[in-house]
């Protein structure tokens, strides 16, 4: 009884985290139909900054969250307008193989400058832990949690109520009735992209936090997203906490009781099965895109 | 460009002849450059059936060569009295089979994905099968296999594998060239270009991608049992590989999607820019085949011979001016 709460407590920090590190590969899906294979290496990316920032001020990492995502906001806007946007009306494979191009490139970039070594941002109270009941809490993953929930709220609220929200959510619904709308598509997109690098970076801090990090881990983090989107369906804040929240429980549980080498053939095993008694994601409509 | 299959047999008997003759000219680093381009180019060729063809662009068929090379080691470490090319060809067989009955049993949820959902549905497939490779210890995938020696005694095993490469090369392009000029090959172009439309009008859509996908898998896995027996050495590590799994797209990028002989065209000049132009500068690697993929995708997405076909167009064009 114990054992299981203590997994179900993991399990649930680490979905908060997946949720969070798939949110912005789920929005670029749903708005631009780009598959983004550099999302992954988005997530790095932002972990590595706070890694430098942190050094360089001497701050605690977490602190260096709106200066991350302050510079991948402008990363992401600048990548999307000059190399994306020359793919995105072509051909799905087309986008999806220039986004792996990319994170091949920054990858050999990392390796290069912070050596493919693993690297960790864990800050100095990460040790620290709590009770409740009998189960225990790293003060470390429930800060994590807490602030993927808080960005997660936050993408939503400015996804439903702001006017950039509004726009983004009517260039995904309908791209050519918002140009005519006289939205500016291309600049919507980059904003996208942009958001979407922004909540990367959030992410690869908060992963930095609690596990340690290498430039080849991106591919993970990709795969992750990928499933994650698939599970929740693609396009919403909600979705991917539903699908991040799900891929955590499975992840922990399969490595308790199974085996720890096993949580990536369950996931996958998972999907398999959901797509097959539900193609289209559990909220929403994860393959219409596909079709 | 219509060429007759006559003259179309010809060229290709033409040019298997000549490539044979490679090991007897050719230094020993450069027939191991070769070898590496013929498995290229047969593995480039079995993917086309169903990405080219088709038009479901499989990202993880690194699976079948793992799968099968696999499935053809336990078997023949079985057999070890029997003589070394009935060996060979027991692993084949089995390796085949293998990647038949795995690719079967997954065509039926893999299949419903299309575009980059099936491309990425097959990538975790390939993880899935190296991580239940490497951790199932009946499979010894993290210990290691080890492949008898099937070259013949009178034979080099470079120069053996080599002419065994090329041979394999050959049969999987004269396959995917009678399921090119077939009706099931045009059901399959049918399926790339209007999947729906193709349903609509009578093309058992599912039963002709089913079958495209079954016959890729057998050939790819075939090809890996070749590899393994090559290598004569496998972890999980050295067969399923995600740069494999990413090459067999960049083949048919490179060399023209969806065409028969642009993946051959693409794995020849891939190969040789990678192991000859860049086998100096490991650290470059990742980044020039990134950057490859970047400016294919940006300035050439119908590859070699889309390159080709625009400028025989311009030509034409140029020559009857328009009316």
């Amino acid at each position: 009884m114990n054992l299981i709460a203590q997994t179900l407590a993991d399990g649930l920090v680490l979905g908060g985290i997946y949720a969070l590190a798939a949110v912005g590969f789920s929005l670029i899906f749903g708005v631009l139909h780009v598959i983004n294979l550099s999302h992954g290496i988005l997530v790095l990316l932002g972990a590595y900054l706070a890694l430098i920032f942190s050094k360089a001020l001497s701050i605690d990492p977490l602190l260096t969250l709106p200066l991350v995502m302050a510079v991948l906001f402008a990363v992401g806007y600048v990548y999307q307008r000059f190399l994306i946007q020359h793919a995105v009306d072509r051909s799905q494979l087309g986008s999806m193989l220039l986004t792996f191009g990319v994170a091949l490139m920054l990858q050999n970039i990392m390796i290069w400058v912070f050596s493919p070594d693993m690297k960790n941002i864990t800050p100095s109270w990460a040790f620290t832990s709590f009770h409740l009941g009998a189960v225990n809490f790293d003060a470390v993953r429930v800060s994590a949690l807490f602030a993927s929930l808080v960005l997660l709220c936050c993408l939503a609220l400015l996804l439903k109520f702001s006017a950039l929200g509004r726009v983004i959510r009517a260039t995904a619904q309908q791209t050519m009735a918002a140009r005519l709308c006289g939205v500016n598509v291309r600049h919507v997109y980059a904003l996208t992209f942009a958001v979407s690098a922004a909540f990367a970076g959030a992410a690869g801090i908060i992963i930095g936090i609690i596990l340690p990090f290498s430039p080849s881990d991106e591919a993970t983090w990709t795969l992750n997203a990928f499933v994650v989107v698939v599970l929740g369906g693609v396009g919403s804040p909600a979705g991917a906490l539903l699908g991040g929240l799900l891929l955590g429980m499975v992840s922990t549980l399969t490595a308790q009781y199974i085996g720890p080498s096993f949580p990536n053939v369950t996931m996958f095993l998972l999907l398999v099965l959901l797509l097959l008694v539900r193609p289209t994601g559990l909220l929403g409509n994860a393959f219409s895109a596909s079709r | 460009m219509k060429i007759s299959p006559n003259l179309a047999v010809l060229f290709m008997v033409a040019s298997a002849a000549l490539l044979a003759l490679g090991p007897f000219v050719l230094p020993p680093f450069y027939v191991r450059v070769g070898q590496l381009m013929l498995y290229s180019a047969g593995l480039a060729v079995a993917w086309t059936i169903l990405g080219g063809f088709a038009g479901y662009a499989s990202f993880g068929h690194s699976a079948f060569i793992g799968v099968g090379a696999f499935a053809a080691g336990l078997v023949e470490a079985r057999f070890s009295g029997v003589a070394p090319p009935l060996l060979l060809l027991l692993g084949l067989a089995v390796g085949g089979i293998c990647c038949a009955v795995l690719s079967a049993a997954i065509s039926y949820p893999i299949l419903r994905l299309r575009g980059t959902f099936f491309a990425i549905a097959m990538l975790g497939v390939s993880h899935v099968c190296a991580e239940l490779n490497n951790n199932v210890d009946f499979f010894e995938g993290s210990l290691g296999l080890n492949f008898p020696a099937v070259a013949p005694k009178n034979i080099e095993p470079a120069t053996f594998f080599y002419w065994l490469y090329l041979l394999a090369a050959l049969v999987v392009l004269l396959i995917a060239w009678q399921i090119r000029r077939s009706r099931f090959g045009a059901g399959l172009l049918s399926i790339r270009e209007d999947e729906d439309t193709a349903r609509m009008l009578g093309v058992p859509t599912e039963r002709y991608k089913r079958m495209a996908f079954v016959i890729s898998a057998v050939l790819t896995g075939q090809l890996g049992v070749i590899y393994a027996h090559s290598l004569g050495y496998i972890t999980t590590e050295s067969v399923y590989r995600d740069d494999t799994n990413l090459s067999l797209i960049v083949y048919s990028l490179l060399g023209g999607m969806g065409t028969l002989f642009g993946p051959v065209i693409g794995a020849f000049m891939l190969v040789f820019i990678t192991q000859v132009i860049l086998g100096r500068l490991l650290d470059f690697h990742l980044f020039a085949t990134g950057l490859l993929l970047v400016i294919l995708v940006l300035a050439a997405p119908g590859g070699v011979l889309g390159l080709v076909r625009t400028f025989r167009l311009g030509r034409r064009r140029a020559a009857a001016p328009a009316e």
